[in-house]
């Protein structure tokens, strides 16, 4: 069954750097689906990828569990995974569990293109 | 979904002992739990808590659903019970397997009682005032209280 959570990826790029903006609800049921988007990114052969966080309203464990095993992927060859992250409470969701320690957390996409 | 409203034993209708639940049961299935999120976040609001604590009860529920959904299952249902007060909200969850005999889980045993992982663990103890696990006749319950804050 689809689930009726409100989940979009789209994928663009910035000065040949892929960014990936998420929309709506990064949850157990959408998160498989940002997983395999970025492994077919790191497949590619990127090394560095924009995770775009502005527009998602939840995110779980299983989310962060997602976007911390592609930080691994794209770092151990050599590259990043950044993110773009503005609101409050999605924000808090990565303080509380030490993840903004783990991820370099951008306002902007540009932002963390440049970085 | 169910929703009652009742005073708690002994208590005066003008005391604030008043209690009120909703009961949603839902299919053990992970596409489903914005359902049970979707819940959390009207009965938070129903209880007049602000809309950090709303956001706040809606991912606590989820990870508290999560840990009960990491058990193997394909029939059951996932049974939300959720209480609140003039000062908390209290969400207890439990799951049912069709497959299995009444009120008992097939892997509810002391050595694969679902543990939540290491970041579903961080976010409840920073989200609520209360949480845990308890098994009773066979059956696996997680549970949570949240306190209102009075930082509105």
């Amino acid at each position: 069954m689809k689930s009726e959570a409100n989940f979009e990826l789209s994928e663009g790029a910035r000065k040949g750097v892929p960014v990936l903006e998420v929309r709506g609800e990064v949850d157990v049921s959408t998160s498989p689906e940002l997983r395999d988007r970025l492994a077919g990114i790191s497949e590619a052969g990127q090394k560095v990828v924009v995770v775009d966080l502005t527009d998602v309203s939840f995110v779980d464990s299983t989310a962060l569990g997602v976007l911390v095993s592609g930080l691994k992927r794209f770092r151990s060859d050599g590259g990043d995974l950044r993110l773009v992250v503005t609101q409050p409470h999605i924000a808090k969701v990565f303080e509380i569990t030490g993840l903004t320690e783990v991820f370099a957390i951008y306002r902007t996409s540009e932002e963390a293109v440049r970085a | 979904m169910s929703i009652d409203r009742s005073t708690q034993p002994g208590a005066d209708e003008k005391d604030a002992g008043s209690v009120n639940r909703v009961e949603l049961s839902i299919p053990a299935r992970p596409e489903l739990l914005f359902l049970a999120r979707m819940t959390a976040a009207a009965v938070a609001s129903r209880a007049d808590f602000g809309y950090d604590q709303i956001e706040d009860l809606r991912l606590a529920l989820d990870e508290l659903c999560l840990a009960l959904l990491q058990v193997p299952t394909t029939a059951g249902r996932l049974h939300l019970r959720l209480t609140w007060s003039e000062d908390a909200i209290e969400v207890a969850a439990t799951l049912e397997d069709e497959d299995a005999p009444p009120h008992v889980l097939p892997l509810a045993t002391a050595s694969s009682v679902p543990s939540p992982n290491e970041l579903s663990e961080r976010i409840l103890d920073a989200l609520v005032d209360q949480h845990g696990v308890d098994h009773r006749d066979g059956i696996t319950r997680s549970w949570l209280r949240m306190c209102r804050s009075r930082d509105r």
